[in-house]
């Protein structure tokens, strides 16, 4: 019996004009997202690799480490051409100083702005805007439809069980749609190969969570217009129903949540901090000046010290001073970044647990968790760069003796100077974190996803226990 | 419960009142024998589709019992319905299906898996139904086509009893003919058929039993043998007119 109503479910729909148009849109939707996220991959591949040797390049000229202006860049993930998440959004370079705060710049956004405007048209996307609405197209009159056509009075003047026919309406409706878009996810998938995108076994597993996910998310739209449509007498009404809680669900409930938590939780903006750190500076700076200006009164040269060494005892005593203030300037810059990282960080927390409410949040929150692209990177990505901030001063510092302050050495050296090899440099390397880091991070949003599959499909299940087929 | 002596439909003291408060079927009581056609007339709201879907157990009885073959339909709804095979008064099947594909369906759908497209043909034949029409998609039939097949999945159900609302109410003269002859044929099978009609004539020239419906009650019964000679359209606008005066 469950399966004749799954078998008839799947020729139903599978049969019906509405199905062909929209299955060959959203194949071809799919298609053009592993596509476009490949190409667009290989072109940040190349544009990662030419600004590497650019920068490289650059430095070839110089004559001392200190003149160097080192640049590390974020290198370009496989699933983030497929799940943009926030990886177009932030700074993708690092200018590297020995010492000092790193921040990063020059996002996707900032250099193509027009992108900024209207998105990519990747994975997430799809999932979340279009499948979802293709979810509630089969599935707004899947009771109250088969009413008004008379067929369910047909099929029940049989000995029917209701919970078997609601069974066979829910799988057999999830199997006719979700088998022809996992053909077209596959061919994607190969598309991948034949695009020669390194996938290795990490990534593929990942990119399979990423559409079982996504599977996850258009059954909770599936189940969820079933359900309403076992709640409604005319499809009419489901429909519309449906298309405001998409409405919700999509595009309000996620804007609200980051509103609400950013009224609840003040968070100190950059302008703020910025102004605190240039206030400090200036403190400092105004103390040292007054220092130096004494410093040959309190300490005069002596008169069996060459002029040599005297200069060295000043420069010993401005590296004294600018490590002192660099030391108090951090320790603030460490307070104040440290109290907004944590603001920030409830912030987010509030805004992406209100956000959760609807499943498009916890869909977006999981894709974007699996292909690396969650909120998370940026702060990956910074803290690697201090990483290797790190590194980088122990070689400059191995290279220059330890002289810092560029411009005090080049003023102070008549000698003619090596270039120096830059491909010395400590490489840089942006290393992701294990796979299952990123899934034990979706794990949460995904059992979310599957709360609401059940929930909706119990809802379902229970009311039309109850439904007056006539 | 089951009898081979038990009537095969039975309505005891059976009652609809909705909640809103409308009583829609008061008390009605009629018996239907295997090998036996029953008749139910009326106008708009006499009761007539709420007895068929009480029968059916689309809704409970306020009081009383629908029996099918010894079955309380309220009681034991799935285990009646096998044996109720049921033609609506307009035939809805899936438009996207073939007229074979749709009675494959609701066939196997009533419990008969056994049965060949050959089977299912010659049935399609049997009700009037062109050849060339089974391999089509129902999009373009038209009513009494719909008609025809919803008829075929009754007759390939097998059921002991059927029930008809409105059968004829699709149909082109020729068809409602064939299908009184098809009625006949399959009485001599002996099915007990229910069937709730307009149709006076047509009503006549089936019925072993007519029943004439008017505000959910039961308000005249008549076999056939009592019918001999009697003008049943006169019979209906009487008994229509006396009970609503005796209702004013």
């Amino acid at each position: 019996m469950l399966r004749l109503l799954i078998e008839k479910e799947l020729r139903d729909i599978i049969g019906s004009t509405k199905f062909t148009t929209t299955f060959a849109v959203c194949a071809i939707l799919i298609l053009l997202a592993f596509y476009v996220g490949a190409r667009n991959y290989q072109v940040s591949m190349n544009e990662f690799e030419a600004a590497r040797s650019e920068n490289l390049r650059q430095m070839e000229e110089l004559t001392n480490w200190n003149e160097v202006d080192h640049r590390i860049f974020l290198e370009p993930q496989p699933l983030a051409a497929l799940v943009s998440g926030i990886s177009n959004d932030i700074g993708r370079t690092v200018d590297v100083e020995t010492r000092g705060e790193l921040s990063s710049e020059n996002s996707r956004f900032n250099e193509d702005p027009i992108f900024a405007v209207f998105r990519f048209l990747d994975l997430q996307f799809i999932f979340t805007v279009v499948l979802s609405l293709f979810a509630i197209l089969f599935g707004f009159d899947a009771i109250n439809g088969e009413k008004e056509r008379g067929t369910l009075r047909l099929s029940f003047a049989n000995s029917v069980p209701r919970d078997k026919y609601i069974l066979g309406k829910l799988v057999g409706s999830f199997l006719a749609l979700v088998i022809p878009l996992l053909l077209a996810v596959l061919v994607g998938f190969l598309l991948l190969v034949v695009m020669g995108i390194p996938m290795d076994g990490g990534l593929w597993a990942r990119l399979g969570l990423i559409v079982l996910s996504g599977l996850m998310y258009f059954g909770v739209f599936l189940t969820l217009s079933v359900f309403i449509s076992t709640l409604t007498e005319h499809s009419s009404t489901s429909f519309l129903l449906l298309l405001v809680a998409w409405i919700f669900a999509v595009l309000i409930i996620p804007r609200t949540a980051v509103l609400l938590s950013g009224r609840a939780v003040d968070v100190p903006s950059m302008d703020q901090i910025n102004y605190e750190k240039a206030t400090l500076e200036n403190e400092l700076w105004d103390q040292d000046r007054k220092q130096m200006s004494e410093f040959w009164r309190s300490n005069p040269p002596s008169e069996n010290e060459s002029r040599e060494e005297s200069m060295a005892r000043f420069r010993r005593f401005m590296s004294e001073l600018a490590d002192a203030r660099e030391e108090e300037q951090q320790k603030l810059a460490e307070q104040l970044n440290e109290n907004r990282r944590n603001r920030e960080f409830v912030q987010q927390k509030l805004a992406l647990n209100i956000a959760r409410v609807s499943p498009t949040a916890s869909f977006a929150l999981a894709s974007s968790d699996l292909a690396g692209t969650s909120l998370e990177l940026k702060q990956r990505f910074v803290e690697s760069a201090n990483l290797y901030q790190q590194t980088y001063a122990t070689f400059v510092n191995e290279k220059t003796g330890g002289m810092g302050g560029g411009w005090w050495s080049r003023m102070n050296s008549d000698e003619e100077a090596d270039p120096i090899d830059p491909y010395e440099l400590p490489v840089y390397e942006y290393v992701e974190p294990e796979t299952s880091e990123f899934i034990n991070g979706a794990l949460p949003d995904m059992a979310l996803l599957m709360v609401f599959n059940l929930l909706f499909f119990a809802g379902a299940f229970v009311r039309f226990l109850k439904y007056d087929v006539r | 419960m089951e009898s081979k002596n038990q009537p095969m439909l039975q309505a005891i003291d059976l009652s609809k009142r909705y909640e809103d408060g409308h009583l829609a079927l008061d008390n009605l009581n009629l018996t239907v024998e295997t090998g036996q056609v029953y008749a139910m007339l009326g106008g708009n709201g006499a009761g007539k589709t709420t007895a068929i879907n009480l029968f059916l157990n689309f809704i409970e009885p306020t009081t009383g019992q629908a029996v099918v073959d010894g079955i309380v339909t309220h009681e034991e709804p799935l285990k009646a319905k096998e044996r109720i095979a049921y033609v609506s008064e307009n035939v809805m099947l899936y438009p996207n299906f073939t007229a074979l594909q749709n009675v494959d369906f609701f066939v196997k759908l009533g419990g008969k898996t056994k049965y060949t497209k050959e089977d299912y043909r010659k049935v399609l034949l049997r009700v009037g139904l062109q050849e060339e029409a089974h391999d089509r998609r129902l999009k373009g039939f038209s009513k009494g086509m719909r008609q025809k097949c919803g008829i075929a999945i009754a007759i390939l159900k097998d059921a002991k009893a059927i029930l008809l609302d409105e059968p004829t109410s699709g149909l082109d003269p020729k068809a409602a003919f064939e299908f009184i002859h098809l009625l006949n044929t399959l009485r001599e099978e002996g099915k007990a058929i229910l069937m709730s009609t307009h149709d006076i004539f047509r009503a006549k020239e089936v019925a072993d039993i007519v029943g004439i419906m008017n505000l959910g009650k039961l308000v005249m019964q008549r076999t056939k043998d009592e019918l001999v000679g009697e003008d049943l359209e006169k019979l209906y606008v009487e008994f229509m007119a006396g009970y609503m005066d005796e209702v004013a």
